[in-house]
């Protein structure tokens, strides 16, 4: 579905990817993780349209889309939320879900004025949905609060609510637990699952909470400046030497994946 | 009867003013365009109409339409370069594009219908006044009045049907500075910016036209950054990202800027200190608004939805 040939970006004198490529399958949720500063973020900035690439290639269904403005990849059905969860200040939360939802009549100047009807209906549709899912993130209360006023956590909940909206093909996840208490990060795991298996969708996500990545991931990637150094399923990932000399430099495996003893 | 007529000007005033800061609010409140060339579109909706109706003879409505369609189209054009600059660099190049309007009318001295439009440093005059011949001196400028009521009233309809629908939505989410969730939301914020920048200079552009039919003279330096200011103290003062607030800013800014003429009666200060202080004034209203009213005398308003549980429906007072 998404594939990654040799990307290069650089900040100056750094180098943040460095001959990146994977692939990402249809109906996967794969794990992007690596130490801070590995290039993980960078990585989806460049695959959104965020950032440009200094070289490489990018393909979305077979579609070349390196070069394309953020909106339009976007449109093409790659859906993301951002590491500091965006959140317009002085919009509701329910504004801000009622953004969401892509290609929508009402935005074009003329339909606001002549199709008033179809737009009315679209909303009405809209909010149905805008409800199931503010209750899935436990928002439903603070609906009319502005986003502005939510704490960190729930922002990061109000940014997955929007992608849910927004409904792409890909969702890129940008540390969808960090800020996210305990007990909810289950039921958001539970909810990223149930996208992949219910609505079919694909997940590329960044974490750093390792009992998340080895709990929902088929296949995790691993990053380490700028260079994939790792590839495999979560269980592989856990014994390979590379990955726990780059990531833990020095402490042990059990502490990296404590966690994990449950799953 | 003096007194009587200053209302009736004073009325006008508002109106024309009041569609300036309606369309500075819809950049500015709304989108957060910081534009500070709203005297630009003004200026140029002025002299479109002069020259349509003076010099080419033709109808006081196809002035309207040709002033508000020519300064909607220098809003976009000027947005094409500069959609992608940050908010204070806007602020720069749409004052210098006002400046470029008023030098470019100031310099290009052309005569056109016979010597009726002769443009340049000292004006035009002549402006002829919409379907004035129907009317007594002393009835017109009521009839003037409910032209550019009903004028306001279009503006204000049309903008704010714009700004609650989800045309608007996405206009408030450019403004809070999140161009990248827009666009991450398949949102074409360049679009959005050019299409919000045609739409107020096309209002712009209305308010321009009105001013010129009403004075029957219009100059270039009618026309300095100064009147932008003005406009951005009605929007500030006003309630920005609230249209309500934008008209009864314009009400009161314009109170402040004509009570000097009658206050000379009761303040021993000369007429013309007072008028200097007119603008001390604006500007001390600005600073107490501003830190016991942050966000203006009428704030935006918050859409609430009221939706009941485990249920589809739907109620309240809400936009689209």
């Amino acid at each position: 579905m998404l594939r990654v040939i040799d990307l290069y970006k650089s900040f100056g004198g750094i180098q943040a990817l460095a001959g990146v490529s994977f692939d990402v399958e249809r109906g996967s949720i794969t794990g992007l993780i690596g130490p801070n500063g590995s290039g993980k973020s960078t990585c989806f900035n460049v695959i959104s349209g965020f950032y440009a690439k200094d070289s490489g290639e990018i393909y979305f269904q077979g579609k070349r889309i390196e070069n394309l403005e953020p909106f339009q990849i976007a449109r093409l059905g790659i859906g993301r939320t951002f590491q500091i969860a965006e959140a317009p200040e002085k919009m509701t939360v329910m504004e801000n879900l009622l953004l969401a939802p892509k290609a929508q009549t009402g935005e074009s100047i003329f339909n606001v004025f002549f199709r008033s009807s179809r737009i009315k209906q679209e909303t009405e549709e809209h909010l149905k949905k805008i409800v199931s899912i503010l209750k899935l993130v436990q928002l439903y209360d603070l609906r009319n609060e502005y986003a502005g006023n939510l704490s960190g956590g729930q922002r990061k909940l109000l940014s997955l609510a929007r992608i849910l909206l927004f409904d792409p093909y890909l969702i890129l996840l940008d540390e969808p637990t960090a800020g996210v208490n305990p007990t909810l990060i289950n039921d958001l795991m539970v909810a990223i699952k149930r996208l992949r298996d219910e609505r079919g969708k694909t997940i590329l996500l960044v974490e750093h909470n390792m009992r998340v990545i080895s709990r929902i991931c088929d296949k995790v990637i691993v990053l380490d400046s700028g260079i994939k150094i790792a590839e495999g399923t979560p269980r592989e990932i856990q014994n390979n030497e590379k990955v726990l000399e780059a990531y833990l430099s020095g402490s042990s495996k059990k502490q990296l994946f404590h966690e994990d003893t449950g799953s | 009867m003096g007194f009587f007529n200053f209302l009736i000007y004073l009325a006008i005033m508002m109106g024309i003013y009041g569609i300036l800061s309606l369309s500075l609010n819809l950049q500015y409140g709304f989108t957060g365009l910081a534009n500070f060339g709203q005297v630009g579109f003004f200026c140029l909706g002025a002299y479109i109409t002069t020259i349509i109706t003076l010099a080419f003879g033709m109808p006081f409505i196809l002035g309207l339409f040709g002033s508000m369609a020519i300064a909607g189209l220098f809003g976009y054009i000027i947005a094409i370069p500069t959609a992608d600059l940050r908010e204070d660099y806007w602020a720069i190049v749409t004052l210098a594009s006002a400046e470029i309007v008023r030098m470019f009318f100031l310099n290009e001295d052309w005569v056109v219908g016979g010597g009726v439009y002769r443009g340049g440093a000292f004006g035009v005059g002549g402006i002829p006044q919409p379907f004035k011949s129907h009317f007594s001196a002393q009835a017109y400028p009521f009839f003037y009045f409910a032209i550019v009521l009903v004028c306001l009233l279009a503006a204000y309809l049309i903008i704010n049907k714009l700004t609650r629908s989800p045309f608007g939505r996405v206009l408030k989410s450019i403004r809070e500075g999140e161009d990248r969730l827009a666009q991450a939301m398949g949102k074409d914020v360049k679009g959005f910016r050019l299409k919000t920048m045609a739409v107020g200079g096309m209002f712009g552009g209305l308010a321009g036209c009105l001013w010129a039919h009403y004075y029957g003279f219009i100059s270039p330096n009618q026309f300095l950054p100064l009147e932008t200011f003005i406009v951005w103290a009605m929007v500030i003062v006003g309630g920005k990202g609230n249209n309500r607030g934008s008209v009864f800013g314009a009400v009161i800014i314009i109170i402040f800027y004509h009570s000097t003429r009658y206050l000379k009666d009761y303040i021993p200060i000369e007429e013309v200190t007072l008028a200097s202080l007119r603008m001390v004034a604006i500007g001390i209203l600005i600073v107490i608004v501003m830190l016991f009213m942050k966000e203006g005398i009428i704030k935006e308003k918050k859409p609430i939805y009221s939706m009941v549980p485990n249920s589809d429906h739907v109620k309240g007072n809400r936009p689209l």
